[in-house]
């Protein structure tokens, strides 16, 4: 088997010793940190996006908090308006009914005393023109004149039962 | 027709010697020659931009760099952090010789035991001194653990001797056997191929299969090779 020709070996060992030496110069001093230094400088790259994507989303949500915050006040100052104006005009509403009401109570008011005068008018008409026709009726019956005082009294004693 | 070892044959192919030792450019010194190249323009060309969104070979290059990173974080922690270009360089060069090793015609480096040995025993000395320089006599505390009685010193400690001096062996025949039996393999089963006609096609078909696991077998025995190295890594770093 060659592989236990030890009169090759010297010459193996030293180019395996040679060789590596290189490639073990040439790794750490120029590919490797040249690697190392590729991947730091990516991961700091990605730490920076990070902390300036965390940074303004910091500024986003304050900037939603103001205006979540201007948006509340400017519902209450406009709730705030409705309820004044609806007030007012819940007053005006009242005011103005109230006169209606005053106006329609002195209407009913008037109009009922104006009833009651027709009626006592038209009542005091009934009793005198009863009066008449039971005098009327008194002589044509019986031929004796009745006093018209006494033909009152008779009549405004019936009605006023 | 070349028999199932002809592929290991290392062939000089420039002779050197220095002070009477064969240093011979060979075969095999041009196959780590292309896999170091290679893992150089990998790492280095798909870097070149250094893109933040990186493209497709950026992608891989910062795939590998990023795998042996984690692999050895979880297994040695942050104190092995200063050791991580020379698990990467292994790793890279270890799994790079399995994979150029598939082309056909080409040659394996990481099939031979001088290669293996020699590199396991390189990580098993630095790991040796590294546990030393860190924990000074007491990492002979590696041979016996804590708490267990004192009379059982005398089978646990040659144990534990053995087990750790054993590491070497282990790291290197590993890889030696595996490189070396999925070629041989290779070989054989191809060799019936023309071998018997039309029924040719059975041994083909197996041959496929082989081949796919070949290359899983490439990247899992470095990937094998670098994380032993991470634990014995870590047992010099943090004892046991």
């Amino acid at each position: 088997m060659p592989q236990f020709d030890i009169a090759t070996f010297s010459a193996q060992i030293f180019w395996l010793f040679v060789i590596f030496a290189v490639l073990y110069f040439l790794m750490s001093k120029i590919a490797l940190p040249k690697v190392g230094e590729v991947l730091e400088r990516r991961q700091k790259t990605i730490e920076d996006n990070l902390g300036k994507a965390r940074a303004l989303k910091d500024e986003t949500d304050a900037a939603i908090a103001k205006y979540e915050a201007a948006l509340a006040e400017a519902r209450d100052a406009a709730q705030a308006d409705i309820r004044e104006a609806s007030e007012k005009a819940a007053a005006e509403q009242a005011k103005k009914t109230e006169a209606l009401v005053k106006k329609l109570s002195k209407k009913t008011s008037d109009a009922e005393k104006a009833i009651a005068d027709a009626k006592t008018d038209a009542l005091s008409g009934v009793a005198e023109a009863a009066s008449e026709i039971a005098r009327e009726a008194t002589e044509k019956l019986i031929g004796v004149k009745v006093q018209a005082k006494t033909a009152d009294k008779a009549v405004s004693a019936i009605v006023g039962e | 027709m070349a028999g199932p070892l002809e592929q290991f044959e290392i062939k000089p192919l420039a002779e050197l010697s220095l002070g009477g030792i064969d240093i011979s450019f060979t075969n095999s010194a041009l196959w780590m020659v292309i896999a170091a190249v290679l893992v150089t323009c990998f790492m280095t060309l798909s870097m070149r931009r250094g893109a933040l969104v990186p493209g497709r070979w950026q992608g891989a290059a910062e795939v590998m760099y990023e795998f042996v990173a984690n692999m050895l974080k979880d297994n040695v922690g942050s104190a092995g952090r200063k050791y991580f270009p020379f698990i990467f360089t292994l790793f890279m060069f270890v799994m790079f010789g399995n994979l150029l090793g598939m082309i056909p015609h080409s040659f394996t480096f990481t099939s031979h035991i001088a290669v293996n040995f020699a590199l396991a025993l390189v990580i098993f000395i630095g790991v040796t001194v590294i546990g030393f320089m860190r924990h000074g006599t007491h990492y002979l505390r590696m041979f016996f653990p804590e708490g267990a009685p004192i009379a059982t010193a005398i089978i646990l400690v040659p144990i534990e001797i053995i087990s750790y001096f054993s590491r070497p062996f282990s790291l290197a025949i590993r890889l030696f056997a595996n490189m070396t039996v999925g070629h041989i393999m290779l070989k054989v089963i191809g060799g019936f191929v023309g071998l018997i006609g039309i029924l040719g096609v059975l041994p083909f078909a197996l041959l496929t299969g082989i081949t796919v696991l070949e290359f899983g077998i490439a990247a899992l025995q470095a990937y094998v090779f670098t994380i032993l190295t991470c634990i014995y890594l870590h047992d010099a770093i943090h004892m046991h």
